[in-house]
């Protein structure tokens, strides 16, 4: 499949929606679920307060998400002074894409990575390790600014923000369920008119509904880099730049030395273990396929 | 009831065409500003070129001509107002100081003195910058011609008064190809 970054943009945008969509589905579901089981009265009750507990736990760390990934990667914020020929860099890539002058912060790590967070593009950081600075040429470098810019222009961290307030709904929700069932809740049943077989489907998707919710939320994280991956190249129309810093992030086989799950999708390259975890919980595409898919459009010429 | 209906589709009607014109407006202060953009990276390229003529001077007195060509261009390009001067002197302006660049080239002393890799430093990110506003503001009105040229917006642009913008075009083909620089 060869296709510019502007189709590759519009499928990518067009598949997160879709998967959202199946993440309101999935809670609708789980919702569905829990009426058929306890009745309305409960559901009405539970319902609310899963999401409410889910929102508020993720509400605060998207809103502070620049200064809560600053404490929890141990990143330091720089000025220009510290690396004028990095700043030089990051506003060539301003200049591109017309987005405001994020905050720039170095990990100290012996692993090459980088990532963005910020609630919106006025809070934006971006950060790199000391070893991407040390193996990167400018190109190179310029192609991983921009995929970070990228994540930046697309509010990828309002979409994940989004994708765990549901999951966090779900599991949470779940939770409630199979507890009010140990305890031998359920008041359809002593009415004895609920039908059998629903109650069985009922109980199928409760127990399935937070896997589904995690593959999902991991599908649209991946969606995300591969849009973020596009949307860099309509920056720099330079597909071969972030394409060799790929390839340079697959031959080092260093992953940061932070292993917090939590943080491990903001990453340019994912931290964790590709073979521990399968391709479908994978938070990032394959390294592999973005690669390809960065060859193809070099092969359609230089971009308008 | 008839009446409410008629002014409910009256309201509506009328958000369409706020929406319509309001777009038009945007997008055309969208290309506006990004012209801005290009012009603010034009004029730091400018303020380097006084410095890096100088640095070169000091080791390559006797290129006079190649300095000449610079320093003209520059004139030219500060004293350029509306796309297509602008443009036109951009282009002048970045043959003439390849030019200056390939000279350098010949003199070892001068590429390894900390002076002129600074400026160099300076010089290729202002190159890209020049570039990428130029890129943008070529998105810009992209966006803004097609919107002109399309319905539903293009029956408003009369009452917004917008219409199709130029792009910047650069007449040297060498500067049209992606920047790429190495050091």
């Amino acid at each position: 499949m060869s296709s510019n970054f502007r189709s590759a943009e519009g499928a990518n945008k067009r598949k997160t929606y879709l998967l959202l969509a199946a993440m309101g589905g999935l809670t609708w579901l789980l919702a569905y679920a829990a009426l058929t089981y306890f009745g309305a009265g409960t559901t009405s009750f539970i319902v609310p307060i899963a999401v409410g507990i889910s929102l508020i736990g993720v509400w605060g760390s998207y809103y502070g998400s620049d200064k809560l990934v600053l404490k929890m990667t141990g990143a330091q914020l720089i000025t220009r002074e510290d690396n004028p020929e990095l700043f030089n860099l990051i506003e060539e890539v301003v200049v591109a894409s017309g987005l405001p002058m994020p905050k720039v912060a170095i990990v100290n790590d012996a692993a090459p990575n980088a990532f963005a967070t910020g609630r919106d593009p006025e809070h934006a950081l971006i950060a790199f390790t000391t070893r991407i600075l040390e193996v990167m040429d400018r190109d190179e470098l310029q192609g991983v600014i921009a995929h970070e810019m990228a994540h930046v222009a697309n509010r990828d961290t309002l979409v994940s923000a989004v994708a765990a307030t549901t999951a966090g709904a779900i599991a949470i929700l779940s939770d409630f369920m199979a507890r009010m069932m140990f305890f031998g809740g359920g008041r359809n049943r002593r009415d004895g008119n609920a039908n059998p077989i629903l109650l069985v489907i009922s109980l199928a998707i409760m127990i399935l509904a937070p896997i589904a919710a995690m593959l999902l939320r991991s599908a649209i994280s991946r969606r995300r880099e591969s849009l973020a991956d596009a949307t860099a190249v309509s920056f720099t129309r330079n597909p071969t730049g972030l394409r060799r810093a790929l390839e340079t992030l697959a031959r080092d086989s260093t992953v940061v030395r932070q292993q917090s799950n939590a943080v491990a999708h903001i990453w340019i390259e994912s931290p964790l273990d590709g073979k521990a975890v399968s391709k479908m919980f994978s938070t990032h595409p394959p390294i592999e396929e973005r690669i390809e898919t960065l060859r193809a459009m070099e092969f359609l010429g230089p971009q308008q | 009831m008839e009446i409410f209906i008629i002014l409910g589709i009256i309201a509506l009607l009328a958000i369409f065409a706020i929406a319509q014109y309001n777009r038009l407006i945007r997008l055309n202060i969208s290309v506006d500003e990004a012209f801005a953009q290009i012009e603010v990276q034009l004029t730091r390229r400018l303020d380097l070129i006084p410095n890096l003529v100088e640095t070169v001077k000091g080791y390559a007195a006797h290129e006079q001509a190649t300095f000449d060509a610079v320093v003209s261009a520059r004139a030219k390009a500060t004293s350029a107002t509306g796309v297509a001067d602008v443009s036109a002197a951009d282009g002048m302006l970045t043959q003439a100081l390849r030019g200056l660049l390939a000279v350098a080239e010949a003199y070892p002393d001068l590429k390894a003195s900390t002076n002129f890799l600074s400026l160099q430093e300076e010089l290729s990110t202002t190159e890209n910058k020049v570039a990428f506003a130029r890129q943008f503001y070529n998105d810009n009105v992209r966006a803004l011609n097609e919107a002109v040229g399309t319905i539903p917006t293009s029956f408003f642009t009369g009452l917004a008064k917008v219409n199709a913008r130029d792009f910047y075009e650069v007449e040297d083909p060498e500067a049209r190809k992606a920047p790429k620089v190495n050091f």
